[in-house]
């Protein structure tokens, strides 16, 4: 069946004859497909118990993805959850998070268009963190744990077969990064001091998913302060840098990963998420005169564009733009996680 | 043994970008310049543009940008496609770093 199919008849069946993993390894290698590792065979009834966990029309578009034009159905995600080795009681988050990826604000064109390293990281939120074995605490970001490895590599398979992001003719990223591979992480909720991350945006579900565009982590650690004041100021080192978009693009957000050793001394000095973010955007800065020096070309709140050379400019225009959760175990090393710049993030909640 | 696997892409949307015919004869056509943001993207389409107009005895008929707003990392406003398919046969555009 043809890529012009129509949407309601589309099945997309086609014959492979060796189903073995070497066989289906070459079958997708030969046509431009899958990211480089070996694959789960998406047979019928894999892709059927996958879509028993979704609630609507197989069939029925769950967004429209740039730059290929390709509709997600929740039938086109499935096959890709099962690709990655997905169990198939993740497909909600899957679906959760690539319906974000179809919102306008994502810009999931520039996203794919752009020669910047930028890969879309789904955060999980709430009850579905536990209920699906999603790892919030040691390693968080890292390898070992099916949920976080399946889900933020189904992400990365649909947008290389849905959304086309192919790199060259889809993806121009002059070197991607390791979290184009899969980038999934879970907010650490039993051992944060503040509400889930996704009811301080407004989302009142037991579950969601917010999805950032972004670079990999940028580490920072504290082994010794008792003063969270001393702690965020490594995070506002690591954020004042020139080599980020943000330094450019002042609309841009952050999003910071507090372990929940720090998190606890903020929680301790008695300050809540807000606190947080007023404090890096106060002392995350460099001078204007540095910015200007350091780029042609700025896309600048006007107050910013506007200031003297002397004023302390922030790495984003609001504090509103730097978002905090928390997230890994024990010990004492925290990231920040700068943005592309021309994206927005979207929380939803989780539906299949 | 051959078994039966779903393709992993999925459909296209109804009206997906389709790729236009090419212009049949270009000569004395109206060449534009359509400057996608990008640093010294505008000198360097328009001279690639006059350079070609020279060659086929056309002629460069605008320069423009994707419209309010728009910068190298968001698409053209429909406004700027809408007059430059009035206005010129041939775009040049999508210089990159």
């Amino acid at each position: 069946m043809g890529d012009n199919a129509a949407v309601d008849d589309y099945q997309g069946l086609v014959e492979v004859a060796d189903q073995g993993p070497e066989g289906l390894y070459e079958y997708f290698s030969e046509r431009g497909w899958g990211d480089g590792l070996p694959l789960v065979a998406p047979t019928h009834e894999r892709v059927e118990e996958s879509l028993s966990h979704a609630d609507g029309d197989p069939d029925e578009p769950v967004a429209i993805l740039s730059p290929r034009d390709g509709v997600a159905t929740r039938r086109a995600v499935a096959v890709n959850a099962v690709l990655a080795g997905c169990r198939p009681e993740y497909l909600p988050v899957v679906l959760t998070a690539v319906r974000a990826l179809g919102h306008q604000q994502v810009n999931l064109r520039g996203v794919n268009a752009t020669t910047h390293p930028v890969a879309p990281l789904s955060i999980v939120h709430g009850e579905v963190v536990d209920a699906l074995g999603f790892n919030a605490g040691l390693g968080a970001f890292g390898p070992g744990t099916r949920a976080n490895a399946t889900v933020g590599r189904a992400v990365r398979l649909v947008l290389l077969h849905v959304a086309g992001a192919r790199p060259g003719p889809g993806d121009a990223s002059t070197q991607g990064q390791p979290s184009k591979y899969t980038y999934c992480v879970a907010e650490n909720s039993a051992e944060s001091p503040w509400e889930p991350y996704h009811r301080s945006v407004g989302v009142e579900a037991p579950s969601a998913v917010t999805v950032h565009c972004g670079e990999n982590p940028h580490n920072f650690h504290d082994m010794e302060s008792d003063r969270i004041e001393r702690i965020l100021d490594k995070a506002a080192s690591a954020m004042a840098t020139f080599g980020v978009n943000n330094a450019c693009i002042s609309g841009g957000e952050w999003f910071i990963g507090l372990c929940p050793e720090h998190a606890a001394v903020a929680d301790g000095d008695g300050w809540g998420r807000a606190d947080v973010a007023a404090y890096l955007f106060e002392h995350a800065r460099r001078p204007a005169s540095e910015f200007r020096a350091q780029f042609d070309r700025l896309a600048w709140a006007d107050w910013m564009r506007a200031a003297d050379d002397e004023a302390l400019l922030p790495m984003t225009q609001e504090p509103g733009n730097i978002r905090v959760f928390v997230t890994g175990g024990p010990g004492k090393h925290s990231c920040v996680i700068p943005s592309w710049g021309m994206t927005r993030s979207v929380t939803l909640p989780v539906a299949g | 043994m051959a078994t039966l696997i779903h393709r992993p892409d999925g459909p296209l949307a109804d009206g997906a970008v389709q790729l236009s015919s090419t212009t049949p004869v270009l000569s004395g056509g109206r060449i534009g310049v359509l400057d996608n943001g990008k640093p010294n993207a505008r000198l360097l389409l328009t001279r690639a543009a006059e350079g070609l107009a020279g060659r086929i005895g056309g002629h460069l008929a605008t320069v423009t940008g994707k419209g309010a707003g728009a910068n190298a990392a968001t698409s053209c406003t429909s406004q700027v496609l809408e007059t430059l398919s009035k206005e010129v046969e041939l775009v040049l555009t999508g210089s990159a770093d």
